[in-house]
């Protein structure tokens, strides 16, 4: 589904509305979908009125915590639709006015800012969207945000929000905590192994030599409690189970890659990123090797039309995708990492496509970024084969000619079903792959 | 590949007017609601002479006055437009946790119509989709209706299959918002054919395709005495 058609609200603007509540109605074909409030609170504002379709992921309405906060959020937010609607003689001062008088009367607001200003990494985006959060002293924030900070001791008031109309997100505590931003809440690791720049952050944590304290892993639940699994995390157990119908085999490879990661910092100021790197040298190798890009299926094996790598991404909210690179053996590195930024922005926003993470041939798990040594993968339903990579580190090496040298490297991991691929197909896979890595990998930008 | 599901099949030997159907579904559906993670069920009924609309539905559809409709004519929280029910036409409402089957409205759909498809291809009949016009075809004709409900993925309402009603009630409408597009019936492809023997098919076709394993209820399940 990309877009609904909103058949109804079932709650005017003003209208307190309780957690779980319905709050409108969408349709898409002849299925009705009641849209519910996740969070208790006012319906404020309808950005979107009745009759009309909305992309999957448009904001079309603002809810408030308190009574309080609806002029406000009725002021700054329907820019879009009131104003815009509304007022047709001067079009281009729309935009900003709502903006400003919300932020600077708030006493709140200085403080705030005086606070955030400290952490590097506090950008001065939110400026416009905290109007709401701070106009009236209140709060808005993602029912994760709450949590956390009640789990990281932070205090969300003096806190910037940085989501729609200032809400506070996640990041927002973790970034106030000193938690290390390094885990983005799309944690996907654009550098596999970091040979330098941001493994440092990990590496240092462990090491206990980093300023923060020891940080915290992440969970969906407090300790005591049972957190039933939502959406994506059923869709993640159903995956996993589906994958114990498919006999699956192991095979492993030590890649050498001193002159694979030359060769990424080299491009790396191009903005080529580890992740499209890596799918491109997977990608020809396997344009190569079609019996490990093919499939079960009930007819017989099936061999895609296309390479098309998805890459394993973990969602801050228990989800798991598998965003989708097409064609890689046949896209320039350039686009494939303009291609991969904008899946993981999308998929941050949950605004992918099903056929952006449902379509891949192969897939790429990358643990790299955070030290890790070796691991197997689970495959994904409806394909063949995922590759497991691990971290590059120096290694102790003894060449065949007797001598001894200390090289960068990093072991992969293929699982495949073997009713389709066999231990010879998988084996000459990763000897092209390491191949390609160790003597050749700027081929990979032509 | 799917593990079998837990599910309450209620199948009631009389007729049952909309309202106490509807008010079963919502029961059902509170349960689940209450306990995502409890039985889902299986509702299979024919309705008494009425008319439904969905949420969005349009009157212009209508070709009477809805202030006097020729039979009780519903508002109902399903998506679609106006249809009509009536004995001889078999109606299947599965409450289901649709987060267990996918969590995608429009394959709940194409799940529906396959399940219908299965039905004919045991009888023999070559039933077809249409891109684009939710619904099983026979020949050109409508034969099976589709129109589903959800809060928080959990479905109500579903599908009308004719068997052997009386077609003459859908002159009163364009069903599904459509003209030109004729209603049909199985018992005209397959003379004598009885709802009864329809139930079985399609009570089977549901239960695979959603994995189910159909049981009765239990005393504490019931929904009527």
């Amino acid at each position: 589904m990309t877009e609904g058609k909103i058949v109804e609200w079932l709650k005017k603007p003003g209208d307190p509305v309780a957690r779980g509540e319905s709050v409108l109605v969408v349709e898409s074909d002849k299925a009705d979908m009641d849209v519910e409030a996740f969070q208790e609170g006012f319906l404020a504002a309808v950005l979107m009125p009745a009759g009309e379709s909305a992309p999957v992921g448009e904001t079309i309405g603002l809810i408030v915590e308190t009574e309080a906060e609806i002029a406000a959020a009725q002021a700054s937010a329907p820019s879009s639709s009131a104003a815009a609607v509304a007022a047709p003689p001067k079009p281009p001062a729309a935009a900003t006015p709502p903006v400003k008088p919300a932020a600077e009367p708030a006493p709140a607001a200085t403080t705030v800012e005086a606070s955030v200003a400290a952490p590097p990494a506090a950008a001065p985006v939110a400026a416009m969207s905290n109007a709401t959060t701070t106009a009236n002293g209140r709060l808005v924030a993602t029912p994760r945000a709450k949590k956390l900070a009640k789990q990281l001791g932070v205090a969300l008031e003096t806190l910037r929000g940085s989501g729609p109309h200032g809400r506070i997100q996640a990041e927002d505590v973790e970034r106030a905590s000193g938690q290390p931003v390094s885990v983005p809440r799309v944690s996907e690791g654009s550098s596999a192994y970091a040979p330098a720049g941001a493994a440092v952050t990990v590496n240092g944590a462990a090491a206990g030599a980093s300023p923060s304290a020891t940080p915290l892993g992440q969970a969906f639940g407090s300790p005591g409690e049972t957190v039933a699994f939502n959406t994506l995390q059923q869709a993640v157990i159903r995956n996993m189970a589906a994958s114990l119908t498919v006999p699956c085999f192991h095979v492993g490879y030590t890649i050498s890659t001193d002159r694979f990661d030359a060769f990424y910092k080299q491009v790396k100021a191009k903005g080529v990123t580890m992740t499209a790197l890596l799918a491109k040298a997977v990608a020809v190798v396997l344009a190569r090797h079609p019996q490990v890009n093919a499939a079960h299926s009930e007819a017989g094996m099936a061999y895609p039309a296309s390479v098309n790598v998805a890459v394993a991404v973990a969602m801050d909210d228990g989800g798991l995708l598998t965003p989708v690179l097409a064609n890689a053996d046949k896209t320039d590195l350039y686009s494939l990492s303009r291609s991969w930024a904008d899946l993981v922005a999308r998929s941050r926003t949950k605004q992918l496509k099903p056929a952006e993470y449902s379509t891949g041939t192969f897939t790429l798990s990358n643990l790299g970024m955070y030290g890790v040594d070796r691991f197997d993968a689970i495959l994904p339903p409806g394909t063949g084969a995922i590759l497991a990579v691990a971290a590059s580190r120096p290694c102790v090496v003894a060449g065949d000619d007797g001598s001894i040298s200390v090289k960068r490297q990093m072991q992969v991991n293929l699982t495949a079903d073997h009713r389709v691929i066999y231990g010879t197909h998988g084996a000459a896979f990763l000897k092209d792959l390491a191949a390609l890595i160790e003597t050749n990998p700027e081929s990979l930008a032509l | 590949m799917n593990s079998r599901l837990d599910a309450i099949l209620f199948d009631p030997t009389s007729i049952v007017p909309f309202e106490l159907a509807w008010g079963w579904q919502r029961v059902l559906q509170a349960r689940l609601l209450a306990n995502p993670s409890g039985p889902e069920a299986l509702l299979l009924v024919q309705h008494p002479d009425c008319y439904t609309l969905g949420r969005g539905a349009s009157e212009q559809h209508l070709r009477f006055d809805p202030a006097a409709p020729p039979a009780p004519l519903f508002r109902i929280d399903r998506g679609g437009e106006v249809t009509h029910h009536l004995p001889g036409q078999l109606v299947a409402y599965p409450v289901l946790n649709l987060s267990r089957h996918g969590a995608d409205l429009h394959l709940y759909l194409r799940e529906l119509e396959g399940a219908v498809l299965d039905v004919l291809a045991v009888l023999g009949l070559a039933g077809e989709r249409i891109e684009g016009l939710t619904g099983v075809w026979l020949e050109g004709q409508k034969v099976a209706a589709f129109g589903v409900g959800a809060r928080r993925w959990i479905s109500q309402h579903g599908l009308a299959l004719n068997v052997n009603c009386d077609l003459r009630g859908f002159g009163a409408i364009a069903p599904c918002g459509l003209i030109n597009r004729p209603v049909g019936r199985l018992c005209d492809w397959i003379p004598g054919l009885l709802p009864e023997q329809v139930q079985p098919l399609l009570q089977r076709a549901l239960a695979s395709r959603f994995g189910l394993t159909l049981r009765s209820p239990t005393l504490a399940e019931q929904l009527w005495r």
